[in-house]
């Protein structure tokens, strides 16, 4: 039962870190929605091992919930996306450095 | 001996990283709902089919035409793939480092997470469970979706008085 | 969930769902639905609070947790002031109000939903919907300074979520339950204790990057500074605080139950208050721009309440939640003034502002009052909150950060009282020879505010014993 709990951990923390390097690395709004899409799975994942260890119809209801705020902020994270195309025509975050201080 | 969960979680692993570093992003898309796909049998093989419909649907079949969608709004901009690529190409190294790493670090570590495993109150349906215990997350989840649909309602009102 | 306190969080949400329907055709209407609602919300928090039974029982009347009915206070009263303003602010800047004022109201329920949630999971939900709604708000005025803080918000805070999820595992792992009753009770027996430190440190993690503390302040300035005007008063005064620093705060209190093995995980907290409120205090003297100003003293003014959350003291808690309050009104004065300013003069920029009391004297001294409460001048409500702070550092030991902490509240006062001479006294500048005071309705909320940060300073012993009744006195030691 540990084992499989450990495994499941590995992997989440392995999608954990390609999602955030994917965030940190790209200039590209899009991509970056990925790499935050691959973190959340990564999360998922860890909580249905936790979940499985303890309290399972908790953890399916908690996943439920989560899965809902995915695509909220997913769907949000493109309309921003929209947005930056309509003003700059491009979605290069870099690009937006007007603010320093 | 790689047994079958492993098996789902090497190729989500393998989805992620094709999803992060390929060059087109309609393969990225794709690969993505590839590896919510893997989520959702993993799921399945842990016991909890209604979390695992939810990913299989929402998430691989909601997500997934989201995300081409918005590819297909972008995809006449030429500068929008002009990207550099040694950093996505250097990911497949890091990874392996992360991977050794946390098999000497974090695997001892998550062993002995699972040592303070605490065992709930089980039994309880997931229905009980979702409109009982769980009563006020629902309501939550209503808001969060009145927001998404104000948010997105917000720019294409917009587009329309644009025009 | 508090029962008792849903309709709070409920009505908002109704009145958000109703507004797109009734306003259609008249954008007038959305702003004096939306006026209505938190207004009557407001009323309603208001009676609760101060109604003559509760005033003559010492407050211990309260059935609910002090902390989240002075939360709710404040976010209506926060509430109200925005779309107040914004009502007159926001003619003819293009701002969509048939979805703008809907955003408001959801990001005030959500807020209240955030506050009255008795439960780790809840808590975080509701924050995830203050956090879309919030930076759908940021670019509702469809400016590009207002698009890149909204990126940089969104980039910063959902990574941070993916931490407070992994936190949540660590719990359901270690709990098999999200409940703070339950929490409470498995700290107490000691089981545990480990997983749980170590689940409380990945969401202090996610919430200190939602609340802007210093090595996470990337977005911040950019963001406040960037948003539309009104928006960034809404932002600065409550939506990051209720986010990022309220749950701080709920955390910090979990902390203080462990019997060992949590304390540095509070000195960390400490620390990062302390690093906050210095960077913050510097940072703050180079700007020329006010609103980026504001956006760094904001840091810092944050810095204190993580300080005192982190020292986990009975009265510390109180300095803290004081504080929280107190920042709040003072801060939507100074980033609400901020924007009547930059309408009448038509720039930010400290440098070609000056003498601006002549022709805006009520602008000029609702800031002044503003500026002195942070400074933490006596007897504005600033001075007591930070006093409690100082003095609860002294108590518990922690002398080098008492000392600290009073050092940069002298520095805060000194670069307040130099801004003052730049903007609203001394030579008076082109800018000010042109401006005109703004419109009444314009000045009302800061107006009101100033009133609420005055009498909080002047019936601040009431304000201490509502804490210390309903708050310090139900923590159990």
């Amino acid at each position: 039962m540990s084992a499989s709990f450990a495994t499941a951990w590995y992997f989440a923390a392995l999608l954990f870190f390609i999602g955030l390097y994917c965030m940190a690395a790209s200039r590209n709004l899009l991509r970056q929605l990925i790499g935050l899409e691959v973190m959340s799975k990564g999360s998922l994942l860890a909580l249905i091992a936790s979940g499985a260890m303890s309290n399972l119809s908790l953890a399916q209801a908690v996943i439920i919930t989560m899965i809902v705020i995915e695509v909220v902020v997913v769907a949000a994270g493109l309309v921003l996306l929209v947005k930056a195309y309509r003003m700059n025509g491009g979605v290069d975050v870099w690009k937006l450095s007007s603010l320093k201080g | 001996m790689i047994e079958y969960r492993e098996f789902l979680y090497i190729a989500v692993t393998l989805c992620a990283l094709a999803a992060v570093m390929s060059k087109n992003m309609l393969t990225s898309a794709i690969s993505l709902a590839a590896m919510s796909v893997g989520v959702a049998l993993v799921l399945f093989d842990f016991n909890a089919p209604w979390a695992a419909v939810f990913e299989l649907s929402v998430c691989a079949g909601l997500i997934t035409v989201l995300f081409i969608s918005a590819v297909s709004l972008l995809r006449r901009e030429e500068a929008f793939f002009a990207e550099d690529r040694t950093r996505f190409r250097l990911l497949p190294i890091f990874t392996l480092i992360v991977a050794i790493g946390g098999w000497i670090a974090g695997w001892p570590f998550f062993e002995a997470l699972a040592d303070y495993a605490r065992f709930g109150a089980r039994g309880q349906s997931l229905g009980s469970m979702l409109w009982e215990t769980r009563r006020m997350d629902l309501l939550g989840q209503i808001s969060i979706l009145a927001a998404g649909v104000l948010v997105i309602n917000s720019v294409f009102a917009a587009r329309k008085a644009g025009k | 969930m508090t029962i008792s306190l849903l309709h709070y969080m409920l009505i908002p949400l109704f009145s958000a769902l109703l507004i797109p329907f009734v306003a259609r055709r008249r954008g007038r209407l959305a702003e004096i639905f939306a006026s209505v609602t938190l207004l009557a919300g407001l009323i309603s928090i208001g009676g609760t609070l101060l109604n003559p039974a509760v005033l003559a029982s010492g407050f211990s009347a309260l059935g609910e947790d002090g902390f989240s009915l002075l939360m709710i206070f404040t976010v209506y009263l926060v509430g109200l002031c925005v779309a107040f303003f914004s009502a007159s602010y926001g003619e003819g800047r293009g701002v969509n109000t048939t979805y703008f004022y809907p955003l408001l109201l959801v990001s005030v329920s959500a807020m209240c939903g955030a506050v009255t949630s008795t439960d780790f999971f809840t808590l975080f939900i509701f924050v995830e919907v203050l956090a879309v709604a919030s930076f759908a708000l940021m670019t509702s005025d469809d400016s590009k300074e207002g698009l890149e803080g909204a990126v940089k918000y969104y980039l910063l805070t959902f990574p941070a979520s993916a931490a407070i999820m992994l936190g949540l595992a660590v719990m359901l792992l270690s709990a098999g339950t999200f409940s703070f009753d339950s929490i409470r009770i498995i700290i107490y027996s000691g089981a545990s204790a480990p997983a749980l430190v170590f689940s409380l440190s990945l969401m202090l993690l996610g919430f200190l990057v939602k609340s802007g503390v210093v090595p996470f302040h990337v977005w911040t300035p950019d963001s406040y500074q960037g948003s539309y005007a009104p928006v960034s008063a809404f932002l600065a005064g409550i939506v990051t605080k209720i986010s990022g620093v309220y749950a701080v705060v709920r955390i910090a209190m979990f902390l203080r139950l462990f019997e060992t093995g949590a304390f540095r995980l509070s000195e960390v907290l400490m620390f990062l208050g302390m690093v906050s409120i210095a960077v913050g205090a510097i940072a703050a003297m180079k700007q020329d721009d006010f609103k980026r100003m504001l956006a760094f003293s904001s840091i810092s003014q944050v810095g204190y309440i993580v300080l005192a959350a982190g020292l986990a003291t009975p009265l510390a808690f109180i300095g803290a939640i004081f504080h929280l309050f107190n920042h709040a009104t003072f801060k939507t004065v100074l980033f609400l003034n901020s924007a009547s300013l930059e309408k009448a003069a038509g720039t930010r920029d400290m440098n070609k502002l000056g003498g601006m009391e002549h022709p805006m004297p009520w602008t000029s001294w609702t800031s002044v009052i503003a500026m002195l409460s942070t400074a933490g001048v006596p007897p504005l409500s600033g001075f007591w909150s930070k006093i409690i702070i100082i003095i609860a550092l002294w108590d518990a030991g922690a002398v080098t950060y008492a000392v600290l902490a009073l050092l940069f509240s002298a520095l805060t006062l000194g670069y307040f009282v130099v801004m003052q001479r730049r903007i609203f006294f001394g030579k008076k500048s082109a800018a000010a020879e042109t401006a005109a005071e703004v419109s009444p309705a314009l000045l009302a909320p800061a107006v009101l505010m100033s009133a609420v940060i005055v009498a909080a300073g002047l019936l601040f012993p009431y304000f201490f014993s509502y804490l210390a009744e309903t708050i310090a006195s139900r923590m159990v030691l």
